[in-house]
This record gives C-alpha cells, sequence and structure tokens, in this order.
C-alpha cells in the first residue's frame, strides 16, 4: 500500500516537472509560452515586468521551479490575461456542467452496461444474446460525437424537439420545476450521445467476463444449493465480472474532466471541455496548462481510489 | 406474484409514456422572441465583462462594451457622425482638435457628462494604457470650458479621428478617478457609460449577454428594448434563425444562398483579413526584388481561392490594402496574374537554368523551405504543387502556429503562410505590417522612398493628399514584394431583417469588422 502511495507520488512529480518544463521549452519567449497571445495584445512595459518578477524568469531555473511549486500548494494555477480572472475560477466555474453531463454519463453507461452484459452472457447463444451482441457491436462503431452530431440533427433540427445547443435557455426566466425540467431537455442529446458510446465497451468486458464465469465449479455450487436464477445471476457470477469493468470506468473516470470534449463542442455545452477548445482557439495558455494539472491530479486519485476498491471488490484478497 | 410484476410494469410503461409526452409536448420559452428583444448569436459566446478595460482583447469584446460607452465621435454606414462630441475641428497651428460637446448627456446614474469626463480619460488612458487605443500621440488633453475640449497632439496625426476619437470610450471621472487598478474593478459601477444600453446581465460560463436600453439617452430611448447574446455554434445558427430563436447571427458561406432563398438578409464582408505568403527578403536568393516577383508570378492565387477558400474569398491584392477599402485601394498596380512563361524568363536572366524539371544554379538545385500551420495546410500544399509546377523544389513543413510564429519572427525561414487582420480600418496598419517589428510584419525597409512614405502618410491631415501617398505605397510595395497577399476571406451574417444591419464602412471603431453597429438598435428615424 505504501508502495503504491509513493508510485503516486512520484507519477505526479513527474507531471509537475513536466507542466513546468513544457512552456520554458517552446521556442521563443517563455512569457509569451506562459501567457499566451494576450503577451502580443496587451503588453505593457509594467506588465511584463511584474509578469517577470511573478516566475521569477529572471532568476535561476531551480528558483523558477520553487516559486511555482510554492504557488501551486497555494492552490494558484496561474492567472489567465485573456479572461482576466485566476485559472483556478475559471476552470471550476466550468467543472459543475461537465460533471453533470459525465458524471450522469458513467453511471448510465455503466449500469446499462453491465446489466445488459450479465443477461446477455448469461443466456449465451440465444437470440437475444446475440441480437444485443450485434447491436453492440454496431454502436461500438460509432464514436460519441458523431452520435451527438446525428442526435442533434435528427431530434433538434429535424424535428425540433429538443434545444440545439447550451446548457440552458438564455433569460428564459424560469423557475423551480421548470428550470430543472429546462436543464435536462437541455442535458437530454449530449447525455444520450454519450451514454451510447461507452455503452457496449462496458457491455462486451461485463458479457466476456461472465461468460467464462458461469462455467466455473462455483456457479454449480450455488445451484447446488438451490438459489434462485437471479441470485446466481447477479450475487453470484455477475458481481465477479465486475473487476474489469470496474477497472476500465475508473480510467474513464479520471479522464472525466476532458472526456466530453467534442461533445460539448458540438452542442455548446459550457464544461471544461468546451472552455479547453476555446482556451486552444484564443492560445490561452494558462488556461491550458491549469486544466492539464487539473486533469492530472484527477487521473491520479481516481486510479488510486480504484486500486483501494479492487480490493474490496476482488474475493482472491 | 406474477400479477403484481404484470401491473408493476404496466405503470412503469405509462409513466415512461407520460413523461415522455411531457418532456416533448412543453414548449417552454424558446421559439419565440418577444418583440423588442433582438437576439444574437455568437459561437464563442463569452468575450468579456464589458468594461473598457475587462473585456477580451478582440473585436466582439470592444461591441459587447460599446453598446455601454460612447465615443467623440463614432461611425455611421458611411462615414463619421458626431456622437458625444457635436462637432469639431482641426487647427493646424497648434496642432489640436478642438471637440464641442453636447450638452444635457447624463451618465446612467444621472450625473451630468461634461468636458471634465474627457479631460480624465485622456489622462487616465496615459496612466493605464488599453489594448484598443495607443495614447501616445496625444500631447494633451485641455478643457476649454465646461463643453469644449482641446486635444494636443505630439505631431500631426492622420488616423486620429479613427483610431482615437472613434475608438476611445469616454469614462466617468467620479467613480475611474478613483479606482487604481482597472483590470481588477468589475462591479456594477465600472459599466456606467452614456451609451444607449445597460448590462443586465453577463454569464461568463453560458457566454450570455443581456442589455437593457437606457430611457434616458440622449439621442432617444433606444428602439430596440433588449439585446441578448447567446452562445450558438455557427453550424447550427442557420437553424437557429429559421426556428426563430436568433435574429442574426454570423453563418457558414454554404448556408448563404438557402437562407436568402428563404427571406432571410444577408450581409458580406471581405477584406479585413488576409493570408499572407511571408517571403524571408533577408536571404538568397528571397532577398532579390526579380526573384520575389518570379514567385509571385508562379502563384496562382486565383486558383487558392477557388480550391482552398472554395471561392469564398477575394484574391489579395499585392498593394496589400483590399478592394473592399474603396476609397484607399489602388486599383493600377502590377498584381502578376499567374504567368508560368514570366516566371521562366526572370529566372533565366537570374543565372538559373532548367534541368530535369527543376531550375538550378551553381550546381545547385533551387530549393525553397515553406512553413504553414495547421489553419493553412491546404493553402501551402497548394502553393508547393503550384511551384513545383514551375520548376522550383519545396520541401514544406506544417509546425504549431506559435513555432511558426517565432521560426519567422526569428528569419529562420524561406516561406511561410500566416495572416493578420486589421485591414478594414485605418491605413496606418501600412506602417505596422510593413516597418513593425512583430513576426506579423514584413519588416521591409530597404526602400527609402517607401520607408519616407509610409511614415509621412501618418502626418498628412489633407485627406486627398494622405490618399496620393497611400496609392504610391501600395505601387511601391507591389515592385517590392517583401511579402505576398494572397486572399481575403469573406465573412457572412445572416438575420431575420426586423432591423437594418450592416456593416460599417472602415469598420466599427478603430476597424472591427461586425455588423453590430450600436446604431442600428436606435431606430431607424433617430439614427443619426
Amino acid at each position: 500500500m505504501k508502495r503504491k502511495v509513493i508510485n503516486y507520488a512520484v507519477a505526479f512529480f513527474i507531471l509537475l516537472v513536466l507542466n513546468f518544463i513544457l512552456p520554458r521549452l517552446m521556442p521563443g519567449d517563455p512569457l509569451s509560452a506562459i501567457y499566451g497571445e494576450e503577451v502580443l495584445v496587451q503588453m505593457t512595459p509594467e506588465l511584463k515586468a511584474r509578469l517577470i518578477e511573478r516566475f521569477a524568469l529572471n532568476k535561476a531555473l531551480w528558483e523558477q521551479f520553487a516559486s511555482y511549486i510554492l504557488s501551486l500548494a497555494k492552490g494558484d494555477l496561474g492567472y489567465s490575461y485573456y479572461q482576466n480572472a485566476p485559472v483556478s475560477k475559471v476552470i471550476f466555474s466550468h467543472l459543475p456542467w461537465t460533471l453533470l453531463l459525465m458524471g450522469l454519463a458513467t453511471v448510465f453507461s455503466s449500469v446499462v452496461g453491465i446489466i445488459l452484459g450479465i443477461e446477455s452472457g448469461w443466456r449465451r447463444g440465444k437470440l437475444t444474446d446475440k441480437t444485443a451482441l450485434t447491436g453492440m457491436m454496431v454502436l461500438s462503431g460509432f464514436p460519441s460525437f458523431f452520435l451527438g452530431i446525428v442526435l442533434l440533427l435528427f431530434f433538434a433540427v429535424a424535428l425540433g424537439f429538443l434545444p440545439l445547443q447550451g446548457a440552458k435557455t438564455a433569460y428564459g426566466k424560469l423557475t423551480g420545476g421548470w428550470f430543472i425540467l429546462d436543464i435536462f431537455k437541455h442535458l437530454v442529446l449530449p447525455l444520450t450521445a454519450l451514454t451510447l458510446a461507452e455503452i457496449p465497451a462496458n457491455y462486451l468486458l461485463t458479457r466476456n467476463t461472465m461468460i467464462i464465469n458461469v462455467r466455473e465449479p462455483f456457479i454449480l455450487t450455488a445451484r447446488a444449493k438451490g438459489l434462485s436464477d437471479s441470485k446466481i445471476r447477479y450475487r453470484h457470477a455477475g458481481r465477479n465480472s465486475l473487476l474489469p469493468v470496474v477497472t476500465r470506468i475508473g480510467i474513464k473516470l479520471g479522464i472525466i474532466v476532458t472526456g466530453a470534449l467534442f461533445v460539448e463542442i458540438i452542442f455548446s455545452y459550457p464544461g471544461v471541455g468546451n472552455l479547453i477548445y476555446t482556451s486552444l482557439l484564443m492560445r490561452d495558455y494558462p488556461v491550458l496548462q491549469g486544466s492539464l494539472i487539473m486533469v492530472t491530479v484527477f487521473v491520479l486519485l481516481i486510479n488510486l481510489g480504484v486500486d483501494l476498491i479492487y480490493k474490496k471488490l476482488d474475493p482472491r484478497t | 406474484m406474477i400479477k403484481s410484476r404484470i401491473v408493476l410494469s404496466i405503470f412503469l410503461t405509462f409513466l415512461v409514456l407520460f413523461l415522455t409526452v411531457v418532456l416533448l409536448k412543453t414548449d417552454i420559452s424558446y421559439g419565440q422572441i418577444e418583440a423588442i428583444t433582438y437576439t444574437i448569436a455568437d459561437t464563442t459566446g463569452d468575450w468579456g465583462y464589458p468594461s473598457p478595460y475587462t473585456h477580451y482583447c478582440r473585436g466582439p469584446g470592444y461591441v459587447r462594451m460599446s453598446f455601454i460607452f460612447d465615443t467623440l465621435v463614432w461611425k455611421a454606414r458611411s462615414g463619421f457622425i458626431p456622437l458625444l462630441a457635436k462637432k469639431w475641428h482641426y487647427e493646424k497651428e497648434e496642432n489640436a482638435y478642438i471637440f464641442s460637446l453636447r450638452e444635457g448627456v447624463s451618465w446612467h446614474d444621472g450625473e451630468k457628462f461634461t468636458a471634465k469626463d474627457v479631460v480624465f480619460t485622456f489622462s487616465y488612458i496615459k496612466k493605464h494604457p488599453t489594448w484598443m487605443v495607443d495614447s501616445s500621440i496625444v500631447e494633451e488633453a485641455v478643457e476649454i470650458n465646461p463643453y469644449t475640449v482641446k486635444i494636443y497632439l505630439r505631431k500631426p496625426y492622420a488616423p486620429f479621428l479613427n483610431n482615437i476619437a472613434c475608438t476611445l470610450p469616454i469614462l466617468p471621472q467620479h467613480i475611474w478617478q478613483e479606482v487604481e487598478n482597472p483590470r481588477g474593478f468589475q462591479k456594477d459601477e465600472a459599466l456606467i457609460g452614456t451609451g444607449p444600453y445597460r448590462l443586465c446581465d453577463y454569464n461568463r460560463v453560458q457566454g450570455t449577454y443581456l442589455y437593457q436600453a437606457y430611457p434616458n439617452y440622449y439621442l432617444g430611448k433606444p428602439e430596440v428594448e433588449r439585446i441578448k447574446f447567446i452562445k450558438v455554434s455557427e453550424q447550427i445558427a442557420p437553424t437557429a434563425l429559421r426556428r426563430g430563436e436568433i435574429n442574426a447571427s454570423s453563418v457558414p458561406p454554404e448556408t448563404v444562398k438557402d437562407l436568402k432563398k428563404e427571406g432571410f438578409q444577408t450581409l458580406t464582408s471581405s477584406g479585413s483579413w488576409n493570408a499572407k505568403l511571408m517571403i524571408n527578403h533577408t536571404k538568397e536568393p528571397l532577398s532579390s526584388k526579380k526573384f520575389r516577383q518570379a514567385l509571385a508570378f508562379a502563384i496562382n492565387r486565383e486558383e487558392i481561392v477557388k480550391i482552398t477558400q472554395r471561392g469564398y474569398a477575394t484574391v489579395g491584392s499585392t498593394g496589400l490594402i483590399p478592394p473592399s477599402q474603396e476609397y484607399w485601394y489602388n486599383p493600377n498596380i502590377e498584381q502578376y496574374s499567374y504567368s508560368p512563361a514570366k516566371v521562366k524568363i526572370i529566372l533565366e536572366s537570374l543565372g538559373y537554368h532548367k534541368k530535369k524539371g527543376y531550375y538550378w544554379k551553381n550546381g545547385k538545385k533551387l530549393t525553397l523551405e515553406l512553413l504553414t500551420s495547421s489553419q493553412f495546410v491546404r493553402v501551402a500544399e497548394l502553393i508547393s504543387q503550384q511551384l513545383e509546377k514551375v520548376g522550383i523544389a519545396v520541401s514544406m513543413r506544417s509546425l504549431d502556429s506559435k513555432s511558426l510564429d517565432v521560426r519567422v519572427g526569428s528569419w529562420k525561414f524561406d516561406l511561410a503562410v500566416s495572416g493578420h487582420g486589421a485591414l478594414s480600418g485605418d491605413p496606418f496598419i501600412l506602417n505596422k505590417v510593413i516597418l513593425g517589428e512583430g513576426f506579423i510584419s514584413a519588416r521591409y525597409n530597404k526602400n527609402e522612398l517607401l520607408n519616407k512614405l509610409l511614415i509621412n502618410q501618418l502626418h498628412q491631415m489633407d485627406r486627398e493628399k494622405r490618399k496620393e501617398t497611400i496609392y504610391k505605397i501600395q505601387k511601391i510595395y507591389a515592385q517590392e514584394l517583401p511579402a505576398l497577399t494572397l486572399y481575403y476571406p469573406t465573412w457572412y451574417w445572416a438575420h431575420d431583417g426586423s432591423l437594418n444591419l450592416y456593416y460599417t464602412r472602415g469598420g466599427i471603431a478603430f476597424g472591427i469588422p461586425i455588423p453590430l453597429n450600436k446604431l442600428c438598435f436606435l431606430g431607424w428615424r433617430r439614427a443619426p
């Protein structure tokens, strides 16, 4: 356990160093690499002096690194001169929308994928299994953004059932239940696209493990005990088929923040993915680097978490 | 047991059906726009808190600010009009502009607007420079009486009206005099101006703005009661227009034909931005003027427009100033229309001879490196093909845009495809992109006459004389060819016609090519 934590700490440190060194390795003035195009648009001598001091750019590399670590420790992810706001504030204002979208998508795709996988694996070779398998194979060929575009064109553009863009109606003056319904209506299409795109992988993994597990002796034992069919299916075979899926969901959770990038762009959904996209267009490097650090921390933390959950799930440990 | 399951599943089915029907049938307010609200779509959405110091330093940010803050002078469809200043004139002897201000103008908080505010604004931007105005040319602003201001310039400065008087938002002294850090000032008071609108709401995350008409506006209460900016991507904008969710938006070129057929009004602008072939004129063989001319003959710009821009662009003028700048554009300059025959004559006169399809000199094959960023890969590929076709070998490299800018800035390149905007405003941009320092500039000072003309044009207060100079500059620039303008992309807007939007000639303020001039929202009869 201790060794695991040390491993994670080392990985984190390496990523911090990378994040520090990359802008300084970029061709040209590190100031413009750290502060993006705004340096060209609105740089005044005072601003330049202030920035050089802030990043200790006139000092030795290790001193720059020390001041970088120090400000990170204070939770300072940098300052976006394009947005004229601290990077952490910018990112956190977009984070709830991504978490709402990706969180729900992860939950739905996991639940649906696992249940379908268990049922399908249980009925291996039967018509339901074959149909589900074929359907999932086809679905897995489509990336989320493609599904997003199809859904958008069909339900929003052609049929006009659902809103085209955004996360809520701007200045719709909605309150209470109507407001929630409005948020929900805006959420349906991107959420469906992401969920549909994620289901096949969870389904296939669960089904595969399920097929192996069904043949295991402990299932026979369970049957001999006279347990009901559904109990054997879910408590015995199903539970033991979860391991690989949990690993996969864990890995996916790590990139939850950026995972919806394309779908967010298609639906102009105001999440972190959209923020990263805009920052890239405007060459707002501070926001990009801040997002990188945040994603890093997320991935590491969640991997650590998955490692811990694994112990609980795995009957062998 | 089985019975209860059936009942439960029937109940669930009905519940799902009911929810679906409710969901699909309830039409929440989108889809309807009240007559007095005008909704504008924007792909990016967020352009910053619209105070003069906190909006993002790009055209759309300025436009959102311009609804709240007025300037001394403004531009209507085709020329300067008085705004906070009733009239103005230039005094040659003293090198000063005298502005007579409008009386009876009030700030949004009810305070009176006077000459003191104008004087204050000029001194404030000297202390806290902004991206939109370079005030270094202004010596000082002096109050003559409460409604007259005299602005002394260090030197005669032809772009003064456009770049300063028409661009600088006037700040209320009673609020900003206390403000030490204008970029951090984001309170409600930061948005007290004299303009036709006040901000009701700004949502950074959703990228939305809501403006409300200011009833005591000195030109009369604006007819459009509310202006709404919402975030909608350009690809979806045509659908949003058709559904009546928005009134106006920029739209992709391919959709314009259909929209027109359906009765929407469309607006076109070309010439504020240009894609440019940067040429390293400090290095052999590109340092030879003749060689650069041969390059221009070898590059078929019409084909570039047709293929890479699908025809939605104007062919670049070798004089840099686009044809849409009717007043300044010189139509009588060498345009180097595509001619492989002329390439051959020039290259042979420079001592090159053709072998195995390529030109050689002193035993070396003529090879040029062409840099591009992902944005211009198709343009660069086509240029490579065109050059290879006439016998110039090209090695093309695609870099990320920052590395490209750095390579161009430090002269580590032969040819590079790049681009810049600001061509729709005052021709002072010529100085910035011919003599200026940055990587968007050709940094070309080898022609004494060109240098002299460029410096002179800034100080020529007589518009006609300045035009002559600008004509000459284009002519010499086209002969010297320190860089080659390839094309000016065409931009399209569509709107439902409920307002008469237009592209302001010379752009909004210093030259912003967006058809959202605040005058359009005041109402036709009263708009000056």
